[in-house]
């Protein structure tokens, strides 16, 4: 008889990995289905390459404004296949040490595609390369892909998604992006950088959706800066092959492009690997998850973005945390109050709990203090001619944190010390006792926090 | 004569107790021996008896005033006569006139004044008026004072407690916060402000109790074992473990890990014992008896002489010393709700078959009721213990020692065996089986056996006239 494993996770990615060597350190045997490499989309088609090309475009921004900083820099330009290389190389390094960490704690990785097929003895048997695979418990980490909206004329091979664009193998004369959140932005910002004529189309009244207002037009006028042309309000009617046809204010906007990315979101892989013999809830496209990632079946987990919750990395890892400290016989829940939203565009974005207009729905006596990253003398000394915010949201009943969003700087670096606060429920007396190192632009939340007694 | 009631002194390292509340009040009729107040350590809470028949002319401390020691709290006698001299030097008489209550708030943030003055606090309303109706607001005042340390007031933590009538105590109160979680800064001044209960599990960092949490099923009146339930799956459950459990886990665990132990099996001829048993029952019957004897305290009773020809055995061993026992501590394993307890019966060498007997019991239902005076459940208490599971059926066992004793007895059930009856021919007898688990660190093999015999012999010639 085959071995029984403790935990088996469909999905090689943030949720998958992370918890399978989790799930090893716990003593538990776990085992991983996944048909690509390992690492998901973060590493191979996301998070990972795409940061290591923004890095490359800020180092080119900054060379451009070396002569603030006093240094002479006659003429910065890009190599772009040795920045694709190089992110190439970066995704591999990354891979191999995922890999090297499953190895060495003894997860059985299988890399063919899986297939749920039942249940026997309240095992979960998986199908994989005409092998069955038993086990206790099973995760799901499939993840998610791009959704392509339904747009007349719109044909797979005129456009391309976070995927293909990162196979660009040079940077397009111009780039129109559909979909104005993070990842679209992130694109527009690294190709602009490199030249591109980059035009944002939005269908809302903002950029960045769900991110506090004031934080989003502050980046929308600092992109706009940069040269790149957002479309607010407008929705794309038509395509014809790489035109774009849309309507803004009842007006028709024709744009013609050389390349143009669909970043309107992304939608969870429940298909095609057999949740159906299981009779796993599906609601809303997404796999229906308690706070402890179980699904309607007790041994069965879905964590990560098929759940549908909070489409990030690091919202899976925890989440396959959970997973994992359960099984290990620790209490352990999931929370979704505190997780931090970062956008690498430059200037970054970094922002954790509620934003005003939520406050303002919820029907919250709350107060806001908005200092400028100038409060900070590191972000003086390093960000010459540039401007930031820091936005502190209080719930006036008990002064509690309730949200801190920040543009500038590296607030991405330092936005999981304001997670902390809010999951620990910090009063702005509590946060005054927290003490921050000096000169960082950190500090900026240190005065914001006290601008509240002015 | 007016006899005064004194502050008893609870173990050699308690220097205070607390009054939680009068049980009567001044001008009250007593008898001897009815509950005036109850009273506690951090530990535990008492109930303290009335040493004398009359009327509790005066009580010299209200609820909540911690009391030094050997302190005179109150006075029994006759109406009409003079208890200056009863008088103790810092207390104050209940005719001093009420200050008017304080706010609950106010009073907290004033801690250091309720220090120096203790006598001057009142008794929170809520305590001593409706504590009689409502159990949850029974609550001690070191828990009190523990829960407003950590930004709680009696409100916020709906818990039973472990003392007299479900009384909140401080360690109630620590046992909550470590099974339930600590609240976050905004979590304890809502708790405080909107005066909302503590929820049953907190779901924030490390159960952390969230603001959100508040007032979401509060824990339910708890019972003697409050095993919060952690995880339940279709096939099982994970419970938490009660600190009593804990504790268990830890000194059996250490015990068989930190000594030489091993067990030795004997019978004894139980023909005395049982015919003395039936003897009681009898006696029982016609009301010449008070004493319900049983088979244990016989043995128990026979195990005290033993150990006294065999001093050896009643010991503790000490690393690289042996301390040997002039007098018998004699520790009973006690089956309770909450888990087993040692207690242990001082001086039990002291005792007549009788009076051991009443003694064993009353160690007994103290710790069924958790009166028992914790350091009596040490188990540096006793110098040996015995351990009885005869009642159920068991034949052989090894008993675990509580360290550091050398050793413990368990007793056994009675089988039947065959033997020669004195006169060749064989019959079968009344069989108690004896298990003598030993240090061997302490004790070597031959003494062991020489002192388990001796404890059969003691058995085997049990000799009591009712």
């Amino acid at each position: 008889m085959e071995d029984i494993f403790d935990l088996a996770i469909i999905g090689g990615g943030p949720a998958g990995y992370n918890s399978a060597e989790r799930a090893a350190q716990n003593g538990l045997k776990a085992v991983v289905f996944e048909t690509n490499r390992l690492g998901g989309v973060c590493l191979n088609e996301g998070c990972i390459p795409t940061k290591t090309m923004l890095h490359t475009a800020k180092l080119l921004d900054n060379a451009r404004d070396a002569n603030k900083y006093g240094l002479i820099i006659p003429e910065a330009s890009f190599d772009y296949p040795a920045i694709y290389n190089r992110k190439n190389k970066v995704i591999d390094t990354l891979v191999n040490g995922v890999t090297m960490r499953l190895k060495k704690h003894q997860v059985t990785v299988v890399n063919q595609k899986a297939n749920i097929t039942g249940k026997s003895n309240g095992n979960i048997n998986v199908e994989a390369g005409g092998k069955n695979y038993q086990a206790r418990n099973l995760m799901i980490a499939t993840g998610a892909a791009p959704f392509i909206p339904p747009i007349p004329g719109l044909q797979r091979k005129n456009i391309l998604t976070s995927k293909e664009i990162l196979d660009l193998q040079e940077a397009p004369e111009s780039l129109v992006v559909i979909g104005g959140g993070y990842i679209g932005l992130e694109f527009g910002s690294f190709y602009r950088s490199l030249g591109t004529e980059v035009t944002v189309i939005e269908t809302l009244d903002e950029i960045t959706p769900g991110m506090d207002k004031e934080i989003a037009a502050h980046l929308r006028k600092d992109l706009i800066k940069r040269g790149i042309t957002i479309h607010l309000q407008t929705k794309v009617v038509e395509m014809q092959g790489k035109k774009v046809i849309a309507e803004k204010n009842g007006e028709r906007l024709e744009i013609e492009a050389s390349e143009v990315l669909v970043s309107v979101g992304r939608r969870p892989n429940v298909e095609g690997f057999g949740l159906e013999n299981l009779g796993v809830l599906v609601e809303n496209g997404a796999i229906k998850t308690n706070d402890k990632l179980q699904t309607n079946i007790p041994n069965v987990f879905a964590a990560g973005d098929v759940n549908g919750k909070s489409l990030l990395a690091h919202t899976a890892y925890r989440e396959g945390e959970v997973v994992v400290n359960q099984l290990a016989g620790c209490q352990d829940r999931m929370r979704y109050h505190a997780i931090p939203g970062v956008i690498y565009t430059n200037p970054e974005v970094a922002s954790v709990g509620i934003t005003e207009v939520q406050a303002q729905k919820s029907g919250m006596d709350y107060e806001v203090k908005k200092l400028p990253m100038a409060y900070s003398g590191r972000f003086i000394a390093e960000n010459e001619g540039k401007q930031g915010h820091c936005k502190i949201i209080v719930n006036k009943k008990y002064n509690q944190i309730v949200g801190i969003h920040m543009i500038g700087g590296v607030c991405s670096e330092m936005i999981y010390g304001a997670a902390q606060m809010i999951e620990s429920e910090f009063r702005l007396q509590d946060a005054e006792e927290v003490i921050f190192p000096h000169p960082t632009v950190s500090e900026v939340i240190k005065e914001t926090i006290f601008a509240f007694k002015d | 004569m007016a006899v005064p009631v004194i502050m008893p002194r609870q173990g050699q390292s308690v220097e205070s107790c607390i009054i939680s509340e009068w049980s009567k009040q001044k001008g009250d009729k007593v008898e001897e021996g009815d509950v005036l107040c109850v009273y506690e350590t951090d530990k535990a809470s008492f109930e303290l008896e009335s040493p004398a028949s009359g009327t509790l002319l005066e009580t010299f401390f209200t609820a909540d005033d911690d009391v030094p020691v050997l302190t005179n709290i109150a006075v029994i006698g006759e109406e009409g006569e003079a208890i200056d001299e009863f008088l103790p030097e810092n207390a104050n008489a209940t005719e001093e006139p009420e200050q008017p209550a304080q706010p609950a708030e106010e009073k907290y943030e004033d801690t250091s004044a309720a220090t120096e003055q203790p006598q001057k606090e009142q008794p929170e309303p809520a305590v001593s008026q409706e504590s009689d109706t409502d159990e949850f607001t029974r609550i001690s005042p070191r828990a009190k004072s523990y829960l407003q340390k950590i930004g709680l007031s009696q409100n916020d933590i709906k818990i039973s407690g472990s003392g007299p009538q479900g009384r909140i105590l401080e360690q109630d109160v620590i046992n909550h916060i470590e099974q339930h979680g600590k609240p976050t800064p905004t979590a304890a001044q809502a708790a405080r402000e909107e005066k909302s209960g503590m929820p049953a599990e907190g779901t924030g960092l490390g159960g952390q109790i969230r603001r959100e949490d508040l007032g979401k099923t509060a824990a339910p009146a708890a019972s003697t074992t409050p095993a919060q339930v952690l995880e339940e799956g279709a096939d099982f459950t994970v419970k938490k473990l009660p600190n009593i459990r804990k504790i268990i886990a830890e000194n059996m665990h250490k015990s068989l890990q930190n000594s030489a132990q091993l067990t030795h099996h004997l019978g004894a001829d139980a023909r005395k014992l049982l015919n003395l048993r039936k003897q009681v029952k009898a006696a029982q019957a016609e009301g010449t008896l008070q004493s319900n004897i049983t088979l244990n305290d016989m043995i128990c009773f026979a195990v005290i002489k033993a150990l006294k020809k065999h001093p050896e055995a009643n010991s503790h061993f000490l690393g690289d010393k042996i301390k040997i026992f002039n007098k018998v501590h004699l520790g009973l394993a006690v089956d309770t709700e909450r888990g087993l307890m040692v207690p242990a019966l001082q001086n039990a060498d002291d005792f007549n078959l009788e009076g051991l007997s009443n003694q064993l019991k009353k160690i007994a239902n103290d710790c069924k009721t958790g009166k028992i005076d914790p350091e009596l459940l040490a188990s540096t208490a006793a110098s040996f213990t015995v351990s009885n599971l005869g009642a159920f059926g068991i034949e052989i066992f090894t008993p675990v020692i509580n360290l550091p004793q050398s050793g413990i007895l368990g007793v056994n059930t009675i089988t039947h065996r065959p033997a020669d009856l004195g006169d060749g021919t064989i019959g079968f007898v009344p069989h108690l089986g004896l298990s003598l688990t030993y240090d061997h660190r302490s004790l070597d093999g031959a003494p062991a056996s020489r002192f388990l015999q001796a404890i059969k012999q003691e058995i085997e010639n049990f000799e009591h006239s009712l």
